[in-house]
């Protein structure tokens, strides 16, 4: 007869912790929802890139940059307000994932500092531009890694994966490799915004599905586009330190001020891991064709081929957190390197500073 | 070697209990399986269902190359988009003698690239956005009687690709509605 209340309060405790867990689970849901409802504070660049393109509710879409370019533009489904809010959410998460500028943080960004490690990756410092980067004529940029063309470029082969790569599945690889953090559900906010974004795009920019265009991805850049002197990261370095070291510090941990990222991270925690196409010693073609079309900001153009190439190659032997792809071993030995080499790359550049100091006096 | 003699054969091993006798045995099977079998592990074509020819040409198909990973996946879209109680069995409950068996019985290969570009957009009836995906597995479970494949399933992909490749035929933009404006 003991036996019965011990099993009674056995099931009483199974039933109340999965009926909590439900609770729960209908709170976080109600709290996504409001979320979904609520008005949406665009930060500035997107405030700017939505205006251009005239994003409002209504029945139908006319693109103002279509008019501007080709003189006409054609009538398009409009969007609801649902859609207009999914679009500035997307943007937002595009050119400020971590909800730095955001009143309430991450939980603006639906929360997508979980799926980074570091607090600095955001997805503008790759898609330059809030994905749609243009010259002051408003022309699209070739290889600027643009959002609308990569929407109706998608479910293309892929030769990194094998696979036909759909747009949400390419925006989880950005989350594990670029951002050296975890992969977000196909269904999430997170990624469905974000798709509502590039879509938005391709409207405004009547790119049309399936037809190839320049503008997305890398246009990289092989060593038969080069002199063939060989790539060289002892000139990479050289050519690092005249022109890039000034914005993303002398050993590549980018530039934070006041907790803004001003330019970010090419090396270190906050980088990109080994297996990010970035990493030149794992695609020697994707970060050198980053460098040439948008490197340095303003002067972009100004590096050949081959440095865009070597500085690459330096920046590949620079410490970074390992990928998915290498063992425990490799991740422990860089990160023993990420932490080791800034104090001694400090103190080895501090007796050259004094050497120099020497000489000259 | 008869088959009473095969099968006295087969108890003595394996109540001998040797475990290299039974290891070998396995790895027999697999070089079998793998060299003699005549089996294909991966099956790069798809079946090529009637009127396919017919729709690669008027659809413009072979712009993603004539035998392309993308054109296969779209033919598997067009099986399962015309054919749909044959290919898609696992998500349907209709067959043959059904009158609309077919994602084709409802839409037109049009419908299905105008419905593409205009997904991910918000159903008031429903009080949700909805993803293309979403109005696919919403077809398997409601108008044909069966089940909801996951997101990933080529049953929804691969319609989603055949999709893609009418809107790009068609040079179909975001949004584009089937009446022109």
């Amino acid at each position: 007869m003991a036996a019965l209340p011990a099993r009674l309060l056995k099931v009483a405790l199974i039933v109340s912790i999965l009926g909590g867990l439900y609770l729960l689970a209908v709170k976080k849901h109600a709290e996504r929802e409001a979320l979904r409802q609520a008005a949406v504070e665009l930060t500035p660049a997107c405030k700017a890139k939505l205006q251009d393109y005239a994003l409002r509710p209504g029945e139908q879409y006319r693109s103002p940059y279509l008019l501007k370019t080709a003189g006409s533009s054609i009538e398009l489904r409009g969007y609801s307000e649902e859609d207009v809010r999914a679009i500035q959410r997307g943007c937002n998460i595009f050119d400020d994932l971590q909800g730095h500028l955001a009143k309430s943080g991450p939980r603006e960004r639906w929360h997508a500092d979980r799926f980074v490690r570091g607090t600095q990756t955001t997805c503008v410092h790759c898609h330059q531009g809030v994905g749609d980067k243009q010259d002051a004529a408003g022309n699209r940029l070739v290889g600027s890694n643009s959002m609308g063309t990569s929407w109706v470029m998608a479910d293309m082969y892929d030769r990194f994966t094998g696979l036909l790569l759909p747009h949400d599945w390419r925006q989880m690889q950005c989350y594990i490799n670029s951002s050296n953090g975890f992969k977000p559900n196909s269904a999430d906010d997170l990624l469905r915004d974000v798709t509502a974004y590039s879509r938005f795009l391709a409207a405004a920019l009547d790119l049309k599905i399936g037809n190839r265009y320049p503008e997305p991805g890398m246009d990289e850049i092989p060593a038969s586009a080069t002199l063939r002197r060989g790539d060289d990261y002892v000139r990479g370095a050289h050519v690092y330190r005249q022109r890039c070291a000034s914005c993303h510090g002398p050993q590549g941990l980018g530039t934070v001020v006041q907790g803004r990222v001003l330019y970010p991270a090419v090396a270190g925690p906050e980088s990109f891991s080994l297996d990010s196409r970035m990493n030149f010693a794992r695609v020697n073609t994707v970060m050198p064709g980053f460098i040439c079309r948008n490197m340095p900001p303003g002067e972009e153009g100004s590096l050949d081929n081959q440095q865009c190439r070597d500085i690459a190659y330096y920046l590949s032997t620079l410490p970074r957190p390992a990928g998915d792809k290498q063992g425990p071993l490799v991740a422990a030995w860089q990160q023993l390197m990420m932490t080791v080499m800034p104090p001694l790359t400090r103190y080895a550049g501090s007796l050259g500073n004094n050497d120099t100091a020497h000489v000259s006096h | 070697m008869g088959a009473a003699r095969r099968t006295r054969v087969w108890k003595r091993l394996v109540s001998s209990g040797n475990p290299f006798i039974l290891a070998a045995v396995i790895a027999g099977f697999v070089l079998w399986a793998h060299f003699g079998s005549g089996i294909q592990a991966f099956r790069s074509q798809v079946s090529s269902a009637p009127g396919w020819q017919q729709f690669r040409a008027n659809y413009g198909l072979d712009d993603f190359g004539a035998d392309s990973y993308f054109t296969r996946a779209a033919q598997n879209g067009y099986n399962l988009f015309y054919f749909t109680h044959e290919h898609g069995r696992r998500f349907t409950r209709k067959t043959a003698r059904d009158a609309v068996n077919a994602c084709a019985g409802c839409h037109t290969a049009e419908d299905l690239a105008y419905g593409f570009v205009n997904s991910d957009r918000f159903d008031a009836r429903l009080g949700k956005r909805m993803s293309f995906e979403e109005r696919v597995m919403r077809c398997y479970a409601g108008p044909m009687d069966g089940f909801v494949p996951t997101l990933y399933d080529p049953a929804v992909r691969d319609i989603r690709i055949l999709a893609r490749a009418v809107a790009h035929h068609l040079q179909l933009s975001e949004g584009a509605r089937k009446d022109g404006g």
